[in-house]
């Protein structure tokens, strides 16, 4: 395949690349893999023990569960509403705005993901809260109405991180939309297919690889997210992340933030592996 | 102008050898089109001249002197790719500049040999063009002014001519030809188009599995192909199988397995000798009618007719074979499928070859 | 186009109007945030008194300013990091096949799947352990971790559109392998490396997770001293510094959408 002086290239060429990855994602995670089993945190000068505990922890004690339940919840309802937001548009911009429009649409859609997540979530405040936008508004076409303000509350999360995600769901879909041929829609018209027949048998079947990849980009931040839940949530909706967090930064509890951590990742794992071998099959059938 | 001359060339790629011990010379001046399926080694061959694929084994000579060592940029020879991979951020002029450039050509003889060579492609007017505003036929003259313009010992050709339309191809194979014969200059070209071959080469070799088939002059190649492969792969050849019956007067007897004797030079011969006879579609006479056996003629029953203007392809199923007929027509009447018929052809048109 | 949206029968005003209020949905809250930065009130009071007081604060805050600085020297170290070593990866697996290329390839996806949550916490334990610690160099090695893929993505596909032959056409005509590259190689590449460039900074300057594992207190990149004072209480302070960030971080996408086309059409 590679002569060595072509080996030696690429040796030089990756090596200072990964060698940063390891340090920095892959010898961490194994440590950290290694920190969820001490009895306890290494901040504590006494020597730890090896222990099963703080998975244990998780699997008896309800408020995790209950926390994982949440978490899970969560990112399924931003997810749908993503999707639900999200699909119509990257449809709209695949199949029916096209030219200068179209580039200019597409980047204003996916314009606000590339800017301040922080700054994004802030933003919401100054709509949701008690006297903000939402509010004034109401108030302006229904004088008599209480006030009313989302701000710290669940719905306020869920808005705040489908603000937050949309753009993923809307780009990975209109990626797959758009690499379907015109001529294949046109093709089952032809057939006698009438349109909501033609979208649901073959439009949609054929972008499910978008809406399964949007889907997974979606889910599996949301589950591990805190700092939008604490801004827009404040003590309403913990979830997994939050608790997360708080094990690191506020009751140094590492090895159980570890060990929550891992729990996060096994899940998003799981989802991954459910997901895989289906967009794998799409994928290839599309190529 | 140079001579090439590639001596026993080896390249393999783990257990495939792309070049399998290849010997070759391309003469001074001559137009040589290497022919041949995707993978047989055409385009390795270009490759290893050029100085991109480094031979396992064996040399490539320019006028004797061995370059294998020498880098692909002191080589000197010019080569037109496949998608002409013009540089897309420079125009026109600076593209057929660039090889002058890079050699410290003076401005002033730059501009005037840049100006020289779009003249010669029929393109001066476009010099601030970028490649994006260029038609496919535009792009590859610029591709071919920039490989000249630097006045190298070779030029190498990379499927020239595979993405222009049918009608462009044509008339760019004119061109070609003619700029080739002006500046006089040893060309070497990769093609899969054995028509693009035929009209284009003094001289072609037919590729398969990592060696030459058979080398020649197209209609030498054409007339007597060696092989099976060479007489299927270089236009359409009818195959009849049979045995060598007798040797008589110099001439051999052949009984075909699909009826009938086939009569041919007995020249090297063998009685008793299986043989395989390559017949050309247009080399057949079609008559209407059943003839009876007899030598040198097949009787069959016409399945399939083609009309295709100045011609018609007739398929003739004889027994168990089915035989190409290609006729020209002048005037008599097209055969209607379902017809009797016989097929004639002379001694010379079937060719003796090996599987 | 009429007749193809009457045959899908999916109304193409519904979509249109549909796409105008996700619009909305996303850059409303972006403007009223932007515009209470110009309202003099303290609390959000209306009516609306245009006044760029806040912005004076802000000038006067010297918390703030400390961490914009530390956010703009991180992002530019990590911008020249990411990027250097980014498109030499990138190189390799355009230029190269090699045993174990598409475990290298697949060793990308960590980084940008796993939830920054869970990178942020596992640096802190491991940087923690080895002495590395916690601060801004800390959070530079971070910042270029998560940057790193995305310059191999971006110059990839840059790569993968660009020919092996524009080199080789240069070499047979005389051009020197430095001479290739800097004439042929570097100005084909270059808007793909400048928006990848631009993806880094991007990635850097509005990273919140990692940075605020990995910051000591007393130690805040913009987004961590932001986060802080959140926390704290809103005043439009944070408006005027959040608009800041905003205009420049969409500045720098639009920017770099000029170089680099995300999926649009050719």
């Amino acid at each position: 395949m590679a002569t060595a002086s072509e080996r030696r290239a690429i040796f030089a060429l990756t090596a200072p690349a990964y060698l940063w990855l390891t340090v920095t994602i892959f010898l961490p995670l194994s440590a950290m893999f290694y920190c969820s089993f001490l009895s306890k945190s290494p901040l504590v000068p006494t020597a730890a023990e090896f222990t099963f505990a703080q998975y244990a922890a998780f699997f008896t004690r309800s408020v995790y569960l209950n926390l994982t339940w949440w978490s899970l919840e969560l990112g399924f309802y931003v997810t749908v509403f993503c999707l639900l937001v999200g699909y119509p548009v990257a449809y709209a911009l695949a199949k029916q705005i096209k030219g200068r429009w179209r580039e200019a649409l597409f980047l204003m859609v996916i314009l606000p993901f590339w800017s301040n997540a922080l700054v994004r979530i802030f933003s919401w405040t100054m709509v949701l809260r008690n006297g903000g936008l939402l509010d004034q508004l109401v108030q302006s076409i229904f004088p008599a109405a209480a006030p009313i303000s989302l701000l710290y509350s669940y719905p306020a999360v869920v808005i705040g991180l489908v603000h937050s995600y949309l753009p993923y769901m809307i780009l990975t879909c209109y990626i797959s939309l758009q690499a379907i041929d015109d001529s294949v829609i046109e093709a089952a018209a032809n057939l006698g297919a009438r349109a909501t027949t033609i979208f649901r048998r073959v439009v949609f079947p054929m972008s499910l690889p978008g809406v399964i990849a949007g889907s997974a980009l979606i889910f599996v931040p949301v589950i591990g997210s805190f700092m939008e839940p604490r801004i827009l949530g404040g003590t309403k909706g913990v979830t997994l992340g939050m608790s997360i967090e708080e094990q690191f930064m506020v009751t140094a509890n590492w090895p159980l933030g570890a060990a929550l951590s891992f729990i996060l990742l096994a899940i998003v794992l799981l989802i991954c592996a459910a997901g895989y071998p289906f967009i794998r099959k799409r994928m290839e059938g599309l190529k | 102008m140079s001579q090439v001359d590639i001596i026993g060339a080896v390249k393999r790629y783990g257990d495939v050898a792309a070049l399998d011990n290849v010997s070759m010379s391309f003469k001074d001046g001559e137009f040589f089109g290497l022919l041949g399926p995707s993978g047989s080694g055409k385009t390795t061959m270009l490759r290893a001249i050029a100085g991109f694929v480094s031979l396992d084994e064996g040399e490539v000579r320019i006028d004797g002197k061995d370059i294998g060592a020498t880098p692909v940029y002191q080589r000197n020879i010019g080569m037109v790719f496949q998608n002409y991979a013009l540089f897309p951020h420079m125009n026109v002029q600076e593209n057929v500049a660039f090889g002058l450039d890079v050699r410290k050509v003076s401005a002033a003889d730059q501009r005037k040999r840049v100006a020289d060579a779009l003249a010669m492609v029929r393109l001066s007017g476009l010099e601030q063009r970028k490649p994006k505003q260029l038609s496919g036929g535009q792009q590859q003259r610029v591709a071919l002014a920039r490989a000249l313009v630097t006045r190298p010992k070779v030029l190498l050709l990379d499927e020239p001519l595979g993405a222009l339309d049918k009608h462009l191809r044509q008339e760019m194979q004119i061109e070609l030809k003619r700029i080739q014969r002006d500046v006089g200059i040893t060309t070497i070209f990769v093609t899969h188009d054995q028509e693009e071959a035929l009209t284009l080469s003094d001289r072609i070799a037919i590729f398969n599995a990592g060696g030459i088939v058979q080398a020649g002059a197209p209609a030498e190649v054409y007339a007597k192909p060696i092989n099976r492969f060479a007489a299927g792969f270089l236009g359409e050849a009818n195959f009849l199988v049979g045995q060598v019956a007798a040797l008589e007067g110099g001439w051999a007897k052949i009984d075909l397995a699909s009826g009938g004797i086939a009569v041919i030079p007995g020249e090297g011969i063998q009685p008793g000798q299986p043989a395989l006879l390559a017949v050309r579609p247009e080399r057949l006479t079609i008559h209407p009618g059943d003839d009876g056996p007899g030598n040198n003629r097949l009787c069959g029953t016409v399945s399939e007719v083609v009309f295709s203007g100045n011609s018609t392809t007739y398929r003739v199923r004889c027994g168990e074979q089915s035989i190409s007929v290609f006729r020209q027509n002048d005037g008599q009447p097209v055969l209607a499928a379902g017809t009797q018929v016989t097929l004639y052809w002379e001694p010379d048109d079937a060719v003796l070859v090996s599987a | 186009m009429s007749a193809r949206e009457s045959r899908l029968g999916i109304g193409g005003w519904t979509l249109r109007i549909h796409l105008i209020l996700v619009l909305l949905f996303l850059y409303v809250p972006i403007l009223v945030m932007a515009a209470l930065s110009f309202n003099r009130s303290q609390l959000y009071e209306l009516p609306f008194t245009f006044d760029t007081v806040w912005y004076t604060t802000l000038a006067s805050n010297q918390r703030l300013i400390d961490a914009g600085i530390n956010s703009i020297v991180i992002a530019v170290i990590n911008t020249v990091v990411a990027t250097v070593l980014g498109t030499m990866a990138a190189l390799a697996f355009a230029r190269y096949q090699f045993r174990g290329k598409s475990l290298l390839q697949l060793l990308l996806f960590p980084p940008i799947t796993i939830p920054w949550l869970v990178i942020g916490t596992a640096m802190l334990v491991f940087f923690f352990w080895t002495g590395i610690g916690r601060g801004l160099h800390a959070i530079l090695l971070g910042h270029v971790a998560l940057s790193l893929p995305y310059v191999i993505v971006v110059v990839g596909a840059r790569l993968a559109n660009y020919p092996r032959a524009m080199e080789e056409a240069a070499a047979t005509l005389g051009a020197t392998p430095w001479q290739t590259f800097r004439r042929v190689t570097a100005p084909i590449l270059a808007p793909g490396v400048v928006a990848a460039a631009l993806f880094a900074f991007a990635v850097s300057f509005d990273q919140f997770v990692i940075s605020y594992f990995l910051a000591p207190p007393g130690v805040n990149t913009l987004p961590v001293a932001i986060y802080a004072a959140i926390r704290k209480g809103f005043t439009p302070e944070i408006n005027a510094i959040s608009t800041i960030i905003i205009v420049v971080s969409m500045g720098i996408m639009l920017i770099t959408a000029r170089f680099y086309r995300f999926g649009g059409e050719r």
